[in-house]
């Protein structure tokens, strides 16, 4: 059973700016008051305004990038109350920020191919991992990167400038592939432009997780997801995040585990997803 | 009285170094969030509920937020007794250990007068625990009846029986959800109980009207953080004038003024939920809020509690 990380901690941050990257989404810089260790890829913080400012319960988000060891950047799309409170803040504003939290991404040996997929504001965990592979002179790290349309694509080309293997879909057909990212992820295994024996990952709207994860199933795949779940605490204490677990995956008979400790990254093997 | 010993309380026997405990459920079993939080704040952990057997929960989704308040549905999940006492009990033993010595309090719950005999039996025998509560009023759990602590008599039944197998401070843990609180904290007075935690949650559901669906997975759920606050400040008042008891209030509590607010209508020590997770070391900065309120109005916490006047039937305007 997973514990609360030996790192997270409560940090008072500070906000040093918002920038938008589409019609509905911010990237939102925070200056904190301690030096963080390099981040593994699809950890996550929790985060609030901290002039009490936005509703009762702390959202969580993935660390989009660590420009600096004292400075994380978080993708943020406003669809509810706690993401329009944190976008609605000027510079200076106090943030209580509680990280880093989850588990992460599991390594993958940098010759090995590595296809992730992200849907809209999924591709958030995507940028560290693609820094770290770069970091780690790794090979091939493909991102297929959906979206309904071209102007939510958020920030797409940060991705490419870290020579990531950048391939865009969107629904409506407006950039890129005409539909969506799993079409894309088909047509690109059938045709052998991917690896099957790379290691899969994806995040996203659970509708793409749920069809990703059956995909992945049916193909044989090594393949990872990164839930978002609704949470409360973030640190493993209201267990008000859990997802079903599969009876033959690695949580054994227990039903459920927490995304916040356990999560936010499974194998498509250990739950009923 | 002020400096490092202005929050020193006392509930009964139990001497604490604070009056902020933690609410059950909102802190975990292990009790290794209380890291976030510095010497002498945290007067005690509540654990979360046990239970004889193991229960996976409800299914999901557990929450949902509403207007200053949090809806959840967890259902009691836990490993069961046997496996808490093998896993978790040495991680709660060493925390109530120097150099961290924090009084950990267990908390019971049940399906059956059995069952509660059962967990206090199991947790007594450990000798790790200051105080056991017995979780009377857990509102997702019964599959539709009534939880025990909507009944004067059931409250008795379960308390009496509890009482015998421990020696321990047994503190009985009331509901909200009852039309009048006097009679049932009397029953658990008379039964033995030593203290009173007033309340839990309020049972509330909050419904997906285009899906035609609760939005929780189990249906209805249990209402918490400060929306319930004027509720729970109402029932600590309510048992105050019904008891003897030291009172433990529950419900909302999210600041040192709020705080204060219990302490005054009775309570001896507030328990801190919900509003916990806005930030894990939440407690740490109320105790510090706490001390300079005290020491600005020039009161201490002993003088404060239950000093609430009540206002004669001459002033209420009527004629």
């Amino acid at each position: 059973m997973a514990v609360l990380p030996a790192d997270a901690r409560c940090m008072d941050t500070e906000l040093l700016g918002l920038q938008a990257c589409g019609p509905d989404a911010w990237l939102l810089d925070l200056a904190l008051p301690e030096l963080l260790p390099s981040l593994a890829p699809g950890r996550f913080a929790m985060l609030s305004p901290g002039d009490g400012s936005g509703p009762l319960i702390p959202r969580p988000f993935s660390v989009y990038d660590q420009p600096q060891a004292d400075r994380l950047r978080f993708l943020i799309q406003v669809i509810g109350p706690g993401t329009r409170a944190l976008s609605r803040l000027s510079p200076g504003s106090p943030v209580v920020c509680t990280a880093p939290l989850g588990n992460g991404f599991r390594l993958v040996a940098p010759d090995r191919p590595v296809v992730l997929l992200a849907g809209g504001v999924g591709s958030a965990p995507f940028l560290l991992y693609g820094r770290q592979r770069r970091e780690q002179g790794a090979g091939s790290t493909a991102l297929l990167f959906g979206a309904r349309s071209a102007d939510r694509l958020y920030d797409h080309a940060s991705f490419s400038d870290l020579g990531m293997d950048l391939l865009l879909a969107t629904e409506d057909g407006s950039q890129g592939f005409h539909g969506n990212v799993l079409q894309a992820l088909e047509q690109g295994l059938d045709s052998g432009r991917f690896d099957p024996e790379a290691r899969f990952a994806a995040c996203g709207p659970e509708g793409l997780l749920h069809a990703f994860s059956a995909f992945a199933r049916r193909r044989g795949l090594d393949a990872e997801i990164s839930l978002e779940t609704y949470m409360g605490c973030g640190v493993g204490v209201c267990n008000g995040c859990p997802v079903a677990t599969a009876e033959d995956g690695c949580f054994g008979a227990w039903p459920y585990t927490k995304t916040c400790l356990e999560g936010p990254v499974y194998s498509v093997l250990d739950l009923v997803f | 009285m002020s400096g490092p010993q202005a929050l020193r309380c006392r509930i009964g026997s139990l001497e604490l170094d604070s009056p902020l405990l933690t609410g059950s459920g909102t802190f975990g079993h292990d009790g290794l969030v209380t890291r976030f939080l510095q010497p002498g704040d945290l007067g005690a952990l509540v654990i979360k509920t046990v239970t004889p057997a193991p229960r996976g929960g409800n299914p999901p989704p557990r929450l949902v937020e509403t207007p200053a308040g949090l809806l959840n549905s967890i259902g009691l999940e836990n490993r069961g007794v046997d496996a808490f006492i093998a896993e978790t009990v040495p991680l709660l033993r060493e925390l109530s250990k120097p150099p961290r010595a924090i009084p950990v309090v267990a908390n019971a719950g049940g399906e059956s007068v059995d069952e509660y005999v059962h967990m206090v039996r199991s947790l007594d025998r450990t000798e790790a625990f200051a105080a056991i509560e017995v979780n009377l009023s857990c509102p997702n759990v019964q599959g539709g009846a009534l939880p025990f602590a909507t009944s004067a008599e059931a409250v008795a039944r379960v308390i009496e029986a509890c009482r015998s197998c421990t020696e321990r401070p047994l503190w009985a843990k009331l509901s909200p959800n009852v039309a009048r609180l006097g009679p049932i904290a009397q029953a658990a007075e008379r039964a033995g109980a030593d203290a009173l935690t007033v309340a839990n949650t309020l049972l509330g559901l909050v419904v997906d009207w285009r899906r035609r669906r609760p939005v929780l997975g189990a249906g209805f759920g249990g209402l918490s953080g400060p929306a319930i606050r004027p509720v729970a400040m109402r029932m600590v008042w309510e048992a105050r004038q019904a008891v003897d008891l030291p009172i433990v209030a529950s419900g909302g509590a999210a600041t040192a003024e709020d705080v204060m607010e219990f302490v005054t209508a009775g309570a001896s020590a507030v328990q801190i939920g919900t509003a916990g997770f806005q930030r894990p070391d939440l407690i740490s900065r109320i105790a510090a809020d706490l001390r300079a309120l005290l020491k600005q109005e020039g009161t201490d916490l002993e003088s404060q509690c239950g000093s609430l006047q009540w206002p004669s039937p001459a002033a209420s305007g009527k004629v």
